[in-house]
């Protein structure tokens, strides 16, 4: 390489070059951007891994391990009553940061601690969904301490067992064989429940008189008021959405089995998962099904960008005698 | 020279049968050597013209299926999820169309694609125009026209919008009936006549497709000849250079080369839209399902050229409605009615205002077929840019529920930060671009003095370092020299005559406030006054190093 008669390096032959900013700025960015994507933690995935159909046996539960774990994880906040109170020393009921759950019923103390959202680690805070902090069997031993001791009179709504929850993990299992066996039989429970309802338009107009003003119509969640958020369902098993329903956490209503019968729950949960599960006729690249703002997005950042691009190019060749 | 070649007989016998009757030849000579600039921001409106060919090619063919009617019907065709699924024959024939009419979904996103490209290629067009000065005399009529294709294509493409039926297309159309609604007296009429009855009625589809298939196309049609044969009688401003005036034109022949370049834009063009549709997904009305009046959903929002009125809806204050107390109380919706219809007018007369406004302020009544470089009109660039933030905000404050979840910013504070920039914003952009303009100015000025910077460091036998400075090429110089000096006529009118007697014009309040622009107008300028090219000492030391 040579300038002037003299020999100099590569890079200082071309460091002047036009475009030689733009290939600094564009390494810079892609540096940063697989950076990023290498230190960020990668997104917390669900791993629930509930399989059976029903309720667990009495003989396979330990409530007394499910106290231990109670007194252990959720006491902190919900004191060791469940009852979110406690006396202080004048003698009067002060509130715990957490809420009473002697009357929210199963359901909800399943949904809270196998989206990972309970324990929380700031009462404050909305919980985004998480892996589950405690295996299958504890929580099945949690929940067993609970309706044993801290649930009044049964209030609150139960685990609906029928409804289908996560697929079972490879890692669970000891061989292959066993785990093939189960996932053929979750998959077939989930099937069945799925394709059990079958009124699409049942399904759709509950999801969208009901959900879709918060969680979206893709089901992808959306924002709330006072900086809350309604979370995405796409992680979300059939038996999460049930047990979200009948126990309203959070910011969401209550839809009771009074209001919305199993029957209507089933057709809804049949439409939300279904839609998910429904490929891109459009093009492989859905943009999120985030809708019009990402195609907006799209149609100036690649398309006019594309088509300008080109009109440099073929105006290039004059300019140059500029 | 070269010879003369001849077309081959054939071509000429069809030539002269032509010419005999239309005595074509001259004019087709004429306008075929007819000169167009060589520089890539006059190919933006092409982009347009392109895109808009295209919804033209690939709306006739949706035509061919798509039935606007409201008619209920039970889906039966062959997208197995909305099966037996009540919907209104418009979402029925639009499914018909994406799932069996072959090719039918890649041309109903082409047609979708190319709209949303068709608007923001208006919208850069546009700015070109504003940021270069066309727009003045005499091309102030073509602006307009420019203006009122802007402002339809908008409306069309709300109406297209609207017409599958699907779920976002209803809220759309509620949002319609909702700003209608809020003019004061007429408005509950106009709905009721548009939607004939309550909303959402059985007429509305079929009346929005006659306005978006006939209509308001041939409108836009005839406004897109208009612009292109007034643009052709007055020929496309340049940008100064060297032998280019405001009497002569340079560039390239129509034929054959301003031709091949156009048809190849074309196609590329068209390569990128098809090429969108083909690959992203967009608008699925198949997902989102047909529209019933109960069904909400969050995470909507329009096409992205009416992101700024949803903007604007969503952070103007619901504090300022007030009821007028007649009979039972008559209530003036501000908070519609301001954003919804005061913006897109404030908008629109603003552009459509401001050539006859700078032209009444400086007094400059003559042709102008040079452009302006934009930092060379920095007022004008930097009022520009404020307008660009205005409208950015808004057009960002109509996404704030994505941006509030996909950012995780708490919603309200979204909203509480909008209604601060809307105000900030535009000051911030205005001044932040006068500042930039008038640095550029200074930047020139060196530039035309001292010759550019060649990038090579020399020591002097005293031991200091220099840069050398090279001479700018002649084309350079001529534009830096061309830079012009903005002035208003109002300023040049003195207070007072030789007699004493004050200036009736700086009297009266207009003549007070037309002065009071026009300072402001021209104040800010870095005068090249007395700067001789290349005089500059830098300049010096190279020229006597050379001289070595």
């Amino acid at each position: 390489m040579t300038r002037n008669g003299e020999t100099v390096k590569w890079i200082t032959a071309r460091r002047r070059h036009p475009l030689a900013g733009y290939a600094v700025v564009i390494l810079a960015l892609a540096l940063f951007g697989v950076g990023f994507a290498a230190l960020a933690p990668a997104s917390d995935e669900a791993r629930a891994q509930t399989l059976s159909a029903e309720a667990p046996s009495p003989e396979d539960v330990d409530a007394a391990n499910g106290k231990a774990i109670f007194d252990q994880t959720c006491a902190s906040c919900h004191n060791y009553d469940g009852s979110g109170t406690y006396t202080d020393e004048d003698g009067n009921r002060e509130m715990t940061n957490g809420p009473d759950l002697r009357e929210v019923g199963s359901a909800s103390v399943d949904f809270q601690v196998s989206t990972g959202r309970m324990p929380s680690m700031n009462p404050e805070a909305q919980m985004p969904r998480k892996d589950m902090v405690m295996s299958e069997q504890d929580l099945a031993d949690l929940i067993a301490y609970y309706d044993e001791s801290i649930r009044t009179d049964d209030m609150g709504a139960d685990i609906p067992y029928d409804v289908p929850d996560a697929a079972p993990e490879r890692a669970d299992f000891e061989d292959d064989e066993s785990y093939e066996v189960a996932l053929e039989e979750y998959e077939a429970e989930y099937d069945a429940y799925i394709e059990g309802a079958d009124d699409v338009d049942m399904g759709m107009k509950l999801y969208l008189t009901n959900c879709a003003h918060c969680h979206s119509w893709s089901g992808g969640g959306g924002a709330l008021t006072d900086g809350r958020w309604a979370p995405e369902l796409h992680d979300s098993t059939p038996r999460e959405i049930y047990e979200a329903m009948v126990s309203g956490p959070g910011a969401m209503p209550m839809f009771s089995d009074g209001v919305i019968t199993p029957e209507e729950k089933q057709e809804l949960i049949s439409y939300v998962k279904t839609l998910q599960a429904e490929p891109n006729a459009g093009g492989i690249f859905d943009l999120e099904r985030v809708g019009q703002v990402a195609e907006g997005f799209i149609g100036w950042t690649i398309g006019l960008s594309l088509i300008i691009a080109c009109a440099i190019w073929i105006t290039a060749k004059q300019r140059a005698h500029d | 020279m070269s010879k003369t070649t001849q077309a081959p007989k054939a071509l000429r016998g069809v030539g002269n049968f032509i010419d005999d009757r239309f005595h074509l030849a001259k004019t087709g000579e004429k306008n075929l050597r007819k000169v167009f600039p060589n520089h890539w921001s006059f190919m933006l409106g092409e982009i347009a013209l392109y895109s808009f060919i295209i919804l033209l090619v690939t709306g006739v063919f949706l035509t061919l299926w798509f039935k606007p009617s409201m008619l209920e019907v039970v889906y039966d065709g062959s997208y197995e999820r909305l099966q037996g699924v009540p919907m209104s024959e418009a979402f029925a024939s639009t499914l018909h169309i994406d799932f069996d009419v072959r090719g039918g979904f890649l041309v109903r996103q082409i047609h979708h694609w190319a709209a949303l490209i068709f608007v923001a290629s208006l919208v850069v067009h546009m700015l070109r125009v504003f940021f270069t000065g066309a727009f003045r005399k005499p091309r102030e009529i073509n602006w307009l026209i420019g203006v009122a294709i802007f402002s339809l294509a908008m409306v069309e493409g709300l109406f297209g919008y609207s017409l599958p039926d699907d779920l976002p297309s209803g809220m759309g159309v509620r949002i319609l009936q909702g700003v209608m609604l809020a003019i004061p007296l007429v408005g509950s009429y106009i709905s009721m006549f548009l939607f004939g009855g309550e909303f959402p009625g059985e007429d509305i589809i079929t009346r929005l497709y006659m306005l978006h298939v006939l209509l308001l196309p041939a409108i836009l049609l005839a406004l897109i000849v208009a612009h292109f044969m007034i643009l052709w009688h007055q020929k496309h401003t340049q940008y100064p250079g060297q032998g280019r005036t405001d009497k002569k034109v340079v560039g390239t022949p129509m034929f054959p080369a301003f031709a091949v370049k156009a048809g190849g834009f074309f196609f590329f063009t068209f390569a990128v839209i098809a090429g969108l549709s083909a690959f992203v997904q967009i608008n699925p009305i198949h997902l989102f399902g047909p529209f019933t009046p109960t069904s909400i959903t969050s995470g909507l929002q329009p096409d992205w050229y009416m992101g700024f009125m949803e903007g604007s809806l969503r952070i103007f204050p619901n504090s300022l409605d007030f009821t007028i107390p007649i009979g039972n109380g008559y209530p003036i919706i501000t908070a519609v009615l301001i954003p919804g219809l005061g913006v897109m007018g404030l908008l629109f007369g603003a552009l459509g205002a401001w050539p006859f406004v700078e032209q009444w302020i400086t007094g400059d009544k003559r042709a102008h077929n040079v452009a302006d470089r934009p930092r060379n009109a920095p007022t004008r660039t930097a009022l520009g840019v404020g307008g660009i933030v205005f409208y950015g905000v808004l057009w960002l404050a109509g996404s704030n529920d994505i941006l509030s979840e996909t950012f995780s910013i708490d919603l309200y504070l979204t909203t509480y930060i909008f209604r601060v920039l809307i105000f900030v914003g535009p000051v911030v952009g205005y001044f932040v671009a006068k500042r930039i303009c008038l640095g550029l100015q200074r930047r020139d000025r060196e530039s035309l003095e001292h010759g550019y910077e060649s990038g090579i460091i020399q020591q002097l036998p005293s031991g200091e370092f220099i840069e050398v400075h090279k001479e700018n090429s002649d084309e350079t110089t001529h534009v830096l020299e061309s830079k012009p000096v903005i002035t208003s006529t109002a300023l040049e009118e003195p207070e007072t005559d030789d007699k004493g007697v004050e200036n009736p014009n700086a009297r009266k309040g207009m003549g007070k406030f037309r002065r009071a622009l026009a300072h402001w107008y021209t104040k800010d300028n870095v005068s090249f006054e007395g700067v001789e090219a290349h005089t500059g000492h830098h300049l010096h030391h190279g020229a006597e190093d050379k001289d070595h």
